[in-house]
């Protein structure tokens, strides 16, 4: 049966000499494609009076707070955080977006990747990074951890907490995901200017992204430690900041940087500010704006002494 | 029926005197083949872009396919590049799957078509292949708040976080696709097989071994591998649980059962995470992830296709001779039916405890507040925009992908010839099953990077569809192909030329089917998550309705709930995540429910749910 009508399909088209105009249809059907790609990619250039920020987690919250409060005077502003900082840098790189959040300070390499983007960067506050442990842990004995003890934990060297003086309790670690403004500052204080080793083999290890998800899985996981902004635990009894080096990270010790694992967290842009970005980082740069740092647990320019 | 066949009858009466050259009156169908030409070309192009974009990608930078493949050491900082503990994970969460999903998903199916009665077998398929098309964000949600804390109290595992979770995770997804397709498969058998069977006196059992079984292996083998392609592309709801973790393989045999209780790494879960935006778009760490693409395309394109090939293409093979025993028939036949129905059970209770938690958690949906009312915050307030944003992106993609995908369903159908059409629909079979996350990846270099769109929510919809348009083009395809030649034949011996005959014929007879196929794509482009969080939307601020293209995003409910149940932790945040999941499941129910009134109302045929 199907043989039968396509047999007389074909021999229709034949009758009718359709092939020639079989192949003008086809290349009709090439441009009418091409032509309606094209056409939106030309019709692309409007709306740009809408801020773009993308980038860290940490700063995303104070970024979104700010932007919540400008909607009231007409200012459009989205704040995306796929990637963290490093994905924030490079997509200001490639000229995706108008801010670049980061809780990294641009690195060679940046400048290098992207040499015809002029880095401006403005410190909006800055963020104490801690290791943080569960409350059992620290109950159970780990009052302070040193720089090698840091470095153990984290390349899979120490797997039991009892080894740096805690309880008869296996170490899970959650390391932070490449690219995110706290693992480089982790990196750094472990490792200074050196290439950190490739990521330990061990049986307890995996990998988180933002703050939120390391906060829960934290919670979520006993004798876990992981690196995470001090911000992030205020309010959560179960989750301890461990001092490192004999230095707890207290306001005192972050703001005199006494602290090894403090951080700037900053807005960048291409060029100097102008327009509605100036506005919008200005008023993150005012008193007012200041007081959304302290609201999720960072600490203000003033307090930083700038 | 009716209506269809009266057609073809009218239509000649302004035609009747043939043209006898190429100009003039009989050519006014014309723009029938250049909209046909350009559906298949739509899926040609996507195919181009996708091999385009990964092999532009593995040719900006060296891969070394040799460490790509041996070595387990994944290292950017160092340039060390290897895929094999990626591979291994992969491997590792689909056998999980198969082993769990399997035995269940078939025994189910055969209790569902031989044993239960019509009157009850004919709701509990539909309310499977409802679950076959829940979003798999959804799943994602219930692996994180109910599969994780299992596993971890399972299995002494710290966390939760493990290849095992990820297992279960999509073997509870591939269930309900494989109970689907294997019922097709088994309902397709001729009921005279059984007759025959039974009355040669068999038990009920030894009917479906021996009569039903060797009929319908090739068909109910197809829905496996479909449901292996489906776990081998997933990416979000297996990001959520598996850990992440690089560079984990088992060390010796023994070693392979503890190393599934670990934290672990898949193709898919590397390539939905911060990496292709750090990667850049060109260079060897670019190029390394292109090599995991077209690894991970190369796997799903080959599940797929053998997939629907079995089911195609179905050999006839002569059942095997097999002297069974007589001992205790009965009590055998008792057990199997035991065990069967008992298999039943367990997609049954999939299906109330999932319809349970989302109720029970995700309550808030049912208030119509949180339908109409815009969010506050990142977490407070009700998901109007998200509803809007999430319709927007399905509206657009229909639009786009109703003209393609019929286009190049008449193609395939209709115009060429048994090869060519087998090739096409091959190509069209591999689109389909292509992982979402390689489309938005692709979409991201495209539109996002190449085109400056930034994030869009054309791009989102342009990326949503290559997802419906073979699911429109198959639907149409199979249509026209179940068409009684004699239609063809009158309108052909009434001197329609061919368009005339498309249009006339053609199009009349198989909308319905066309309309079913878009409204079952745009149903499992609503639950789509890995697409959109490279192209279309953004953590906070993107306005209800975008104004323009260029960095115009806006909000859906997918990747709300990816945010929310990933990067969140205040109550009210997952209260949310489980109403956005409520509602999208909802919509997506809505959608499915409208193709099948449409394909009860119109036509008879079935495999659909893929």
């Amino acid at each position: 049966m199907s043989f039968m009508s396509k047999e007389i399909r074909s021999r229709a088209s034949r009758l009718t000499g359709r092939r020639v105009r079989q192949s003008a249809s086809a290349a009709s059907a090439v441009l009418l494609l091409s032509a309606a790609l094209t056409g939106c990619a030309g019709s692309a250039k409007a709306d740009s009076d809408a801020i773009q920020a993308s980038g860290s987690t940490t700063v995303a919250p104070v970024a979104s707070d700010a932007a919540e409060a400008l909607k009231a005077k007409g200012l459009n502003i989205t704040v995306a955080t796929q990637g963290g900082s490093a994905g924030g840098i490079s997509q200001l790189g490639t000229g995706q977006i108008n801010i670049a959040l980061s809780s990294k300070p641009l690195s060679e390499k940046d400048h290098k990747a992207y040499p015809d983007t002029d880095f401006v960067t403005t410190q909006i506050g800055a963020d104490a990074v801690g290791v943080i442990i569960t409350k059992e842990v620290a109950d159970g004995g780990v009052k302070g951890l040193s720089k090698a003890q840091v470095a153990g934990l984290f390349e899979g060297k120490i797997t039991n907490w009892k080894e740096v003086g805690g309880p008869d309790l296996q170490v899970f670690v959650y390391d932070k995901e490449p690219g995110r403004g706290t693992r480089e500052v982790l990196d750094k204080f472990i490792y200074g200017k050196d290439e950190p080793p490739a990521p330990p083999k061990s049986a307890n290890y995996a990998i988180v992204g933002g703050n939120l998800e390391t906060r829960n899985k934290l919670k979520s996981t006993r004798g876990s430690v992981a690196p995470l902004s001090t911000g992030f635990i205020d309010g959560h009894p179960e989750l301890v900041a461990v001092p490192l080096e004999g230095v707890a990270p207290t306001l005192a010790n972050v703001a005199s940087g006494k602290y090894p694992m403090t951080r700037p967290l900053y807005m960048i842009t291409n060029g100097k500010p102008k327009g509605t970005v100036k506005q919008y980082i200005d008023y993150i740069l005012s008193p007012e704006g200041q007081k959304l740092l302290p609201k999720h647990g960072y600490l203000t320019r003033e307090q930083m002494g700038l | 029926m009716g209506l269809t066949l009266e057609r073809p009858a009218q239509a000649p009466g302004p035609t009747l005197p043939r043209p006898s050259s190429g100009s003039g009156r009989g050519s006014r169908a014309r723009w029938v083949w250049g909209w046909a030409y350009s559906g298949i070309l739509s899926v040609l192009l996507t195919l181009a872009v996708l091999l385009g974009y990964l092999v532009t990608g593995i040719a900006s930078g060296t891969v070394d396919w040799a460490a790509l493949f041996t070595s387990s050491t994944w290292n950017p900082g160092t340039l060390a590049f290897g895929g094999l503990a990626m591979i291994y994970g992969s491997a590792a969460v689909c056998v999980l799957a198969l082993v769990l999903a399997v035995p269940i998903g078939w025994a189910a199916a055969i209790a569902l078509s031989e044993y239960l009665p019509p009157r009850l077998a004919k709701p509990l398929r539909l309310s499977i292949e409802l679950l076959a098309a829940v979003p798999s964000i959804v799943y994602g949600l219930i692996g994180i708040m109910v599969i994780r804390p299992f596993v971890a109290d399972l299995g002494d595992v710290p966390g939760g976080d493990s290849l095992l979770a990820a297992g279960i995770v999509l073997a509870v997804m591939i269930t309900p696709t494989i109970v689907a397709v294997s019922v097709d498969a088994l309902a397709a058998v001729p009921g005279r097989y059984r007759e025959a069977a039974y009355s040669l006196g068999l038990t009920r059992r030894e009917v479906v071994r021996s009569a039903v079984l060797p009929q319908a292996r090739s068909g109910m083998r197809a829905g496996v591998l479909l449901g292996l392609a489906r776990a081998l592309g997933e990416a979000i709801a297996v990001f959520m649980v598996i850990g992440r973790a690089d560079g984990r393989l088992p060390e010796s045999l023994g070693d392979i059962f503890a190393s599934l209780v670990r934290p672990g790494q898949t193709l898919t879960t590397k390539l939905a995470g911060p990496e292709p935006m750090l990667a850049g778009t060109s260079g060897p760490y670019f190029a390394a992830l292109c090599g995991l693409g077209v690894i991970l395309l190369a796997l799903v394109a080959v599940a797929t296709v053998w997939g629907t090939r079995g089911s195609t293409g179905r050999t006839a093979r002569a059942p095997r001779a097999r002297r069974s025993s007589a001992w205790l028939r009965t009590p055998k036949d008792r057990v199997t039916t035991v065990v069967r129905l008992g298999a039943l059970l367990l997609p049954g209770a999939l299906l109330v405890g999932m319809l349970g938690i989302l109720l029970a958690r995700g309550g808030a949906a049912l208030n119509p507040v949180f339908w109409f009312s815009p969010s506050e915050g990142a977490a407070g307030g009700g998901i109007r925009d998200q509803i809007l944003g999430t319709l927007l992106l399905l509206a657009t993609t229909a639009l786009i992908a109703l003209p393609l995908g019929y286009g190049a369903g008449i193609v395939i159908g209709t115009r060429a010839s048994a090869k060519t059409a087998r090739v096409l629909e091959t190509l069209t079979v591999a689109i389909g099953g292509t992982p979402t996350i390689l489309l938005g990846l692709a979409g991201y270099v495209l539109f996002c990077t190449t085109m400056g769109w930034g994030r869009s929510w054309l791009a989102g919809a342009v990326v949503l569809v290559p997802v419906v348009v073979p699911v429109v083009a198959l639907t149409t395809a199979g249509r026209i192909r179940s068409m009684p030649a004699e239609i063809t034949e009158a309108a052909f011996a009434l001197g329609l030329t061919s368009s005339q005959y498309v249009r006339s014929v053609v199009i009349p007879y198989t909308w319905p089917a066309t309309l079913t196929g878009l409204l079952l794509g745009l149903a499992r482009a609503a639950g789509e998550t890995a697409p959109l969080i490279f192209t279309a939307t953004v953590f906070f601020g993107a306005p209800a309705l975008p104004t323009g293209v260029v960095n115009a995003p806006v909000q859906a409910l997918p990747t709300h709930i990816f945010t929310l149940s990933q990067d969140s932790g205040a109550p009210e945040a997952i209260a949310q995540a489980w109403g956005s999941a409520l509602v999208l499941v909802l919509i997506t129910a809505g959608l499915l429910s409208l193709a099948v009134l449409l394909r009860n109302r119109f036509e008879g045929a079935r495999r659909w749910t893929t």
